[in-house]
């Protein structure tokens, strides 16, 4: 028996994750995400690989999304959109102008979705976490009107689709297990990284294996790290974005931030910090906020209108999926209702005095962030802190080689004498938490996906080498096969299930002569009594070729009848 | 209570009908009514006992489902009426036999029962342990395992093998019980050989990796409570190397497994890590690093295989997500610290990050390993992490701010800007805590007391303001204004004749004084501050004084030393110093010249006796102490008594004198603090027993330093008084005790030999004064006594007994004590201008010797060391030295004959003088000293380069 993995997606590269495993005759589909860089056939996984004839049907057992969106930068510029490449990934970057807030999906784990179920026409179950699940409509919704409102593309799927979509969608708590089918289990354990994000576990028979979709092993403030249980797995489809990275401890690196922030404020500066919407205020904001509390800080901290208002909601009603930190406190208050963030009105931008303010678009590109720029830039008691990667061709790249002055328009030229801080982290695990979760599970096989390939080739050979695991890294729409657990049935002799039940030792007395010759379980113990364990146990195919498991006591049994046949 | 008397009467009556012959199975209402006499104290005793005896005999009548209801009612009714205890278990242990075959839940009920009555644990012999181990009920076995070790006795011998088979249970809660019951074992140190340790230690390994939590945790515990077993093993085998590479061993697995995916196992893991005990360098550097570390030398082949385990995990530990487990890792750096300073110094990096936790347990256990790390003398607060610190002093927890201001107590900061901006910071905490003030203006003493110079330079700034706040002229804020007096009063406590502030600000710090007195309750108390206050103030007022009549101007010494010979003496000894300048002459040989010379009446000099005087007071005052002290050593607060000590020393060192007589008196009360120090510190090892942080070399080292510091001590000052010797040939004695109670020594028949010396001595003195020997003494000289054949014969445990009734003596110093010491210096020579010499020829070494308070009468010798070993002596004439006083100096050309062929060598050259005290060992037969040498100064190092 095996395990067959077909990679459609996420193979060699990052983005559009999708990976259709074959358990025992069970097939999952494990994300079915999109790319979203690309925009002809490339786009959307090759389905026809599962089935050619198009039944999907019969050829999937179900689908499981393991998380929603990866945070990622945003970029906005003049209304316009583009498509710009980061690194490793092709990410699109949106605003929309109506809503005031910016969306950053970056649909690569769910974006083929609804294309797959309402245009293809898959009909089974879809598993997805209850965040997930919450959060899914929205950011479809969204993606779709940047799609066709604003691009202009072909409509793949309307807003119909979505909702018929989500009508199928199952949605799963953590820890909870879920029984597909007859043979097919499957159970998601905490993932980190973002809300709602989960590893799945999926059992057929006696097979086991683990899909870890994005992960981090390290806590932030606002969510937690990755958690699983120790399990028997045949195979760990392991996401390896950071395959070579090794991260250092993010305190030096928030310390220096919240030293720079408190340091500005309290010589009665002014701190501006573009950011996007998700995830990225919220931990910064946690951050300030307890220090804060802690320090007896009473600098108001402002977020520039409807930024994180909607993202806040969600995360004060999902509080089982945030971190530990936030749980601890839930009882007596919610972290998301920061203590020392103060109604934001437009008057503050010229209110004398010291300030924290949080104002979107990042990376300064236009919007709010910009206009205060412009008015606070010119100050030297002014911190400008940069949380995260700034792109060419906006304010906050051009900022983080301190330039004296910053010329946006032939017309619009700022003196540029404020500090500037930057501060980066990731949501993704690095190279030592791969490793990490790797020896802590200890499956028999590893398969990597969502990685470049020089990366996902040095992680390969480490796995290998330091812990001896079969380690491989497909490309898109290749399979690998690798074996699978099979217990074997046997029956068992009344006598052989009547010593298992007792310990499975027994004591012996023996003279210090036969100590010498008799082969000690244990040379340590004292020579008066011996631990003999009782391992022996045989097992035997009778007439019928059935197996069949007996205790020693009864082989030699056995063997005498069958003399006396002879 | 209408249902109590039925109920009673009811229970009479079946306890009347229900005779052995005629026994009836008890009802459920009986058992109530039963209970309801037994929890009633006005039962009478009759009653309990025919309830007992019914109870007894049911119990052989009854049907088993009974059992265990009668059991629970006898064990209940034996810890009401303790006197049926006995009774009970008799009764009950006659039936446990007959239920062991097979052993059913009911032997286990029967055998609860009995652990529940018995105070003590029961014993079990072999044959039912090992029936009720290999049963085949789970919770029978259960039952077993989980009490075997601590309410049940079973031979060690047969549980161990017993536990290690059911280790390998398939039911998870057995094999943690066997895991746990295991580790109770280990604890009692039951083992004797390296193997059996060995063994568990491996299973423990194996169980790591259990897919059930709980056996992990287990596990983990295994893992660390038998590397304190095998390293107590290993100690007596004396195999260092081994150690290390056990210990490092443990320590990579450990470390293995702080990415668990359980909580619990990764608290227990830190917890482990706090209870390691030798660890290298290189993997504790490696705990701090997620990347494996390269090394400047060639790693140990032990390192390359553990790296990638340890990387980072303390790092991990810090990060993690769950605070029992943050706050674990700060416990375990309390001791890891310890292990190796640049560790130490790179572990603060993580610690400073710590104090930005969000709960508050953390950032308090943090600051307590950083006190820890203080008082070992680990911690460097550099400039960049001085500002971060500062800001937790303001932190809103009072735990951390009070645990903070414990650090700030021990700091020496290296420039003025750092004690400003730590000034501010509590004068700043002062206005928005009020609450802490009394904390806050010990700290200000501490810092003042600390960093003299610093106050000195912001002196008139504070009198400034102060002044003007007084004066109306500025808004009055008491608090920061008593703060400030604080600070400066407490900058000149004893130093008084560099200080340049304000007498009036003394005045001022009076008005405050009972705001104020908390802030000096460690070195004095109200009424002694008050004195010191008015004595400070009084150069103001009184410029002119007379000094010959000796009145007025020292209260403080006048009250605090009664015993110091009288005033006169004081001052006439100082004017010496005020006629000749800074001349270090001695005083008792010109005092009476000295008298005729008349000081000019000037107020700078004026404060010249008060210093000394004060300096005398002032040591005094810290011997006094030390029998308060005494009772925290021998309870559990050892640390609490070494920070003192460290501050007196510190104190001590940092007087500055202008005559030997303090000097002499300091140099001695530091050596007696130093030795009581190092008597503090093996304490807790030699007598309480209890487990050593730096390891035993290090105690070894330490009893060999207490060794040579007594020593110092009896060689190294003269001049005592008898109450004086007394306490010093005790805390001699002290020494050899401690050096006895370490059974392993070898030597304990020379060490014995030297105490009963010193012992006669101490007799022959307490006679001479016909003063009572102390409780110490006197057990000591019994033991003496009984010993025929030297220290053999006494076992450490009476030496131990001794040391239980010793208690340092109520000391008080005269001017009397004079110190034997020595200069040597060797001119013109550094390592850039060496002193020729040639290979084969006698050499040259000039010296210029100066040496004090020794006697021609006594035998000195210049001792030269090479490093090979080789050590030369050369006689010191004390006759032809030049003499003036107690003081004798002699420049003099000391030869060195065996110069080697070499291009250059190092020599180390001192002053020694041969001890007379305890001539037990010749040392050297021919030419050399006689006796063994005390050391009167430090080594000196002389190059030597060849000319040819």
């Amino acid at each position: 028996m095996a395990i067959e993995t077909l990679v459609l997606g996420a193979g060699q590269e990052v983005g559009k994750s999708c990976v259709v495993v074959n358990i025992n005759g069970k097939r999952i589909m494990f994300d079915c995400g999109m790319h979203m860089g690309v925009s002809d056939h490339r786009r959307y996984p090759n389905f026809s690989l599962i089935s050619p004839t198009g039944d999907f049907d019969t050829a999937l057992s179900c689908i499981i999304i393991t998380h929603l969106y990866c945070i990622n930068t945003l970029f906005l510029r003049f209304h316009y959109f583009l498509i710009i490449k980061i690194s490793h990934s092709l990410i699109l970057y949106s605003y929309i102008f109506f809503f005031g807030i910016i969306c950053d999906s970056h649909l690569d784990h769910l974006g083929a979705l609804v294309y797959f179920t309402e245009v293809c026409g898959f009909h089974g179950p879809i598993y997805m976490t209850y965040p997930t699940k919450a959060l899914a409509p929205l950011m479809l919704e969204d993606y779709r009107k940047v799609l066709v409102e604003r691009r202009g593309e072909e409509e793949q799927f309307n807003s119909d689709h979505i909702a018929e979509c989500m009508k199928k969608v199952i949605a799963v708590d953590l820890r909870q297990t879920i029984q597909v089918d007859k043979d097919l289990q499957i159970r998601a354990y905490y993932a980190g990284h973002v809300l709602g994000a989960a590893m799945f576990h999926a059992k057929v028979g006696d097979s086991e294996m683990v899909y870890t979709g994005d992960y981090n092993m390290t806590p932030d403030r606002h969510l937690g790290a990755a958690q699983i249980d120790r399990l028997r797995l045949d195979l760990l489809i392991t996401e390896s974005t950071y395959g070579t990275t090794i991260r250092d401890s993010k305190y030096a690196r928030e310390r220096e931030f919240l030293d720079a922030v408190h340091k500005c404020v309290s010589a009665g500066g002014k701190v501006l910090i573009p950011t996007f919407g998700l995830g990225r205020a919220q931990e910064l904001c946690i951050l300030m906020d307890d220090y804060w509390e802690r320090m007896n800080l009473k600098v108001p901290i402002y977020f520039s209108a409807g930024l994180t208002k909607q993202a806040n909601v969600y995360y004060k009603m999902l509080i089982n999926w945030t971190s530990q930190k936030i749980k601890d406190s839930y009882p007596t208050n919610n972290a998301f209702d920061f203590k020392n963030v103060c109604k934001y009105e437009r008057s503050v931008l010229d209110t004398p005095g010291p300030c924290v303010l949080f104002a979107s678009p990042g990376m300064i590109s236009g919007g709010l962030s910009l206009e205060v720029f412009k008015r606070w830039a010119p100050f030297e008691n002014t911190l400008v802190a940069l949380p995260g990667y700034c792109l060419p061709g906006t304010v906050g790249h051009v900022l983080m080689s301190k330039p004296p002055k910053i010329e946006l328009d032939p017309n619009t030229k700022i003196d540029v004498r404020c500090q500037v801080h930057q501060l980066a982290f990731s949501p993704h695990t690095d190279s030592k938490g791969i490793m990490d979760l790797i020896k802590f599970l200890s499956p028999k096989h590893v398969i990597l996906v969502h990685g470049e390939k020089p990366k996902m080739v040095s992680l390969k050979e480490k796995i290998h080498s330091e812990m001896g695991i079969p380690c491989y890294h497909p490309a898109n729409n290749e399979t690998v096969s690798v074996p699978s657990t099979v217990y074997v049935k046997a029956q068992a002799s009344d006598a052989f299930m009547e010593r298992c039940l007792k310990p499975n030792f027994k004591l012996h007395k023996c003279s210090s002569q036969e100590l010498s010759i008799k082969t000690l379980t244990d040379k340590n113990i004292v020579p008066e009594l011996q631990v003999i364990n009782e391992k022996a146990v045989f097992i035997v195919e009778d007439k019928s070729k059935k197996l069949k498991v007996v205790h020693n006591d009864e082989v030699l049994v056995m063997l005498g009848e069958k003399k006396t046949e002879d | 209570m209408l249902c109590c008397s039925v109920n009673f009467l009811f229970l009479c009556f079946f306890l009347q009908n229900n005779t052995p012959e005629s026994i009836q199975p008890i009802s459920m209402q009986t058992f109530t009514s039963m209970m309801n006499e037994i929890l009633n104290p006005s039962t009478p005793k009759s009653t309990v006992s025919s309830i007992f005896k019914t109870l007894i005999h049911s119990l052989l009548h009854s049907p088993e489902s009974h059992h265990s209801q009668i059991l629970k009612l006898i064990a209940d009714l034996s810890s009401h009426h303790p006197s049926l205890a006995q009774l009970a278990l008799d009764s009950l242990q006659s039936m446990l036999p007959q239920l062991t075959d097979p052993p059913s839940q009911l032997t286990i009920e029967y055998l609860d029962a009995l652990v529940n009555i018995s105070e003590r644990p029961v014993e079990v012999d072999d044959s039912l342990f090992t029936s009720i181990c290999l049963a085949a009920s789970f919770p029978v076995r259960l039952w077993m395992v989980r009490n075997s070790g601590c309410r049940v006795m079973v031979r060690p011998e047969l549980l161990y093998p017993v536990l290690m088979g059911m280790t390998k249970e398939p039911y998870p809660c057995l094999r943690e019980e066997a895991l746990e019951a295991l580790v109770r074992l280990g604890e009692c140190a039951v083992f004797e050989e390296v193997s059996l340790v060995k063994g568990c230690y491996e299973r423990g390994v194996q169980l790591l990796s259990d897919n059930e939590d709980c056996v992990r945790i287990s596990a983990v515990r295994v893992l660390y409570v038998f590397q304190v077993a095998l390293w107590g093993l290993m100690l007596a085998s004396f195999n260092v190397d081994t150690k290390t590479y056990w210990s490092n061993e443990v320590f990579a697995m450990l470390c293995s497994v702080v990415r668990d995916m359980n909580m619990k196992v990764r608290v227990e893991v830190f917890n482990g890590l706090g209870k390691m005990e030798i660890v290298s360098k290189e993997l504790l550097m490696q705990s701090l690093s997620k990347r494996v570390l390269v090394l400047d030398q060639s790693p140990t082949e032990q390192f390359v295989l553990l790296a990638s385990n340890v990387a980072g995990a303390l790092v991990h530990g810090v990060e993690d997500e769950f605070f029992e487990v943050r706050k674990s890792v700060c416990q375990s750096l309390r001791t890891l610290t310890v292990l190796s300073v640049e560790f130490a110094h790179a572990a603060l990096n993580l610690l400073m990050d710590v104090l930005n936790d969000y709960k508050v347990e953390v950032r308090f256990q943090a600051l307590e390993t950083m006190h820890h790390m203080a008082i070992n003398h680990c911690l460097e607060l550099q400039e960049n992490y001085m500002h971060k610190f500062l800001d937790v002093l303001e932190d809103n927890s009072s735990e951390v701010r009070f645990s903070a201001r414990k650090i700030v107590r021990l700091m020496k900061l290296r420039n003025h800007l750092l004690f400003k901006s730590t000034m501010d910071v509590l004068l700043k905490n002062l206005d928005s805590y009020p609450q802490d003030e009394a904390d806050i203006f010990s700290v200000l003493s501490h810092l003042g007391r600390n960093h003299k110079q610093f106050v000195d330079l912001i002196a008139n700034e504070i009198a400034d303001e102060v002044e003007a706040s007084f004066e109306g002229n500025r808004e009055f804020n008491s608090a920061r204004m008593a703060a400030l007096l604080v600070l400066s009063i407490s900058a000149p406590f004893l130093n008084a004749d560099v200080c340049p502030i304000p007498p009036v600000i003394f005045s001022f710090a009076a008005t405050f004084l009972s705001r104020i007195c908390c802030a000096f309750s460690d070195v004095m108390n109200r009424d002694t501050l008050l004195e010191y206050l008015i004595q400070k103030s009084s150069s103001m007022v009184q410029p002119e004084v007379n000094i010959s009549n000796g009145e007025g101007q020292n209260p403080l010494a006048k009250d605090d030393v009664q015993n110091v010979a009288g005033n006169e003496m004081i001052h006439s000894e100082i004017t010496i110093n005020n006629g000749e300048g800074q001349l270090p002459l001695s005083k008792y040989n010109v005092q009476n010249v000295a008298l005729e010379m008349k000081p000019p009446n000037d107020v700078g000099q004026h404060k010249r006796p008060v210093h000394d005087s004060v300096v005398l007071t002032y040591i005094n005052y810290i011997l006094v102490k030390l029998p308060n002290i005494w009772p925290k050593v021998q309870s559990c607060s050892a640390n609490e008594v070494l920070c003192s000590l460290r501050h007196w020393k510190e104190e001590l060192t940092s007087l500055t004198f202008d005559s030997s007589a303090p000097a002499d008196a300091s140099a001695f009360a530091l050596l007696y603090l130093k030795i009581i120090k190092l008597v503090v510190e093996v304490w807790d090892h030699l007598v309480r027993k209890t487990e050593v942080v730096s390891g035993t070399v290090e105690l070894e080292d330490k009893l060999e330093k207490l060794d040579g510091r007594a020593k110092e001590l009896m060689n190294r000052f003269i001049g005592f008084s008898a109450e004086e010797e007394i306490s010093v040939l005790e805390l001699i004695l002290l020494t050899y005790t401690l050096r006895l109670c370490r059974s392993e020594i070898c030597s304990r028949n020379f060490i014995f030999k030297r105490m009963t010396i010193i012992y006669l001595r101490t007799e022959s003195f307490l006679k001479l004064r016909s003063d009572v020997a102390s409780g110490f003494v006197a057990e000591l000289g019994s033991l003496i006594r009984e010993s025929s054949n030297g220290g053999a014969s006494c076992s450490s445990l009476a030496f131990d007994n001794c040391l239980k009734l010793f208690s340092p003596k109520r000391l008080m110093i005269r001017e009397g004590i004079r110190h034997r010491r020595a200069e040597l210096s060797i001119p013109n020579n550094c390592p850039d201008y060496p002193l020729p010499f040639a290979p084969g020829l006698t050499a040259s070494i000039p010296c210029d010797i100066t040496i004090h308070n020794i006697s021609s009468n006594c035998r000195a010798w210049v001792r030269m060391c090479i490093n090979d070993g080789f050590t030369q002596h050369v006689y010191l004439d004390l006759q032809s030295f030049e003499v003036s006083g107690e003081v004798r100096k002699i420049s003099y050309a000391v030869p060195y004959y065996r110069t080697p062929e070499l291009d250059s060598f190092n020599l180390k050259v001192c002053i020694g003088l041969e001890s007379l005290f305890e001539n037990v060992t010749p040392v050297q037969a021919h030419g050399g000293p006689k006796c063994e040498l005390v050391l009167l100064c430090e080594e000196k190092i002389v190059y030597l380069s060849r000319v040819l």
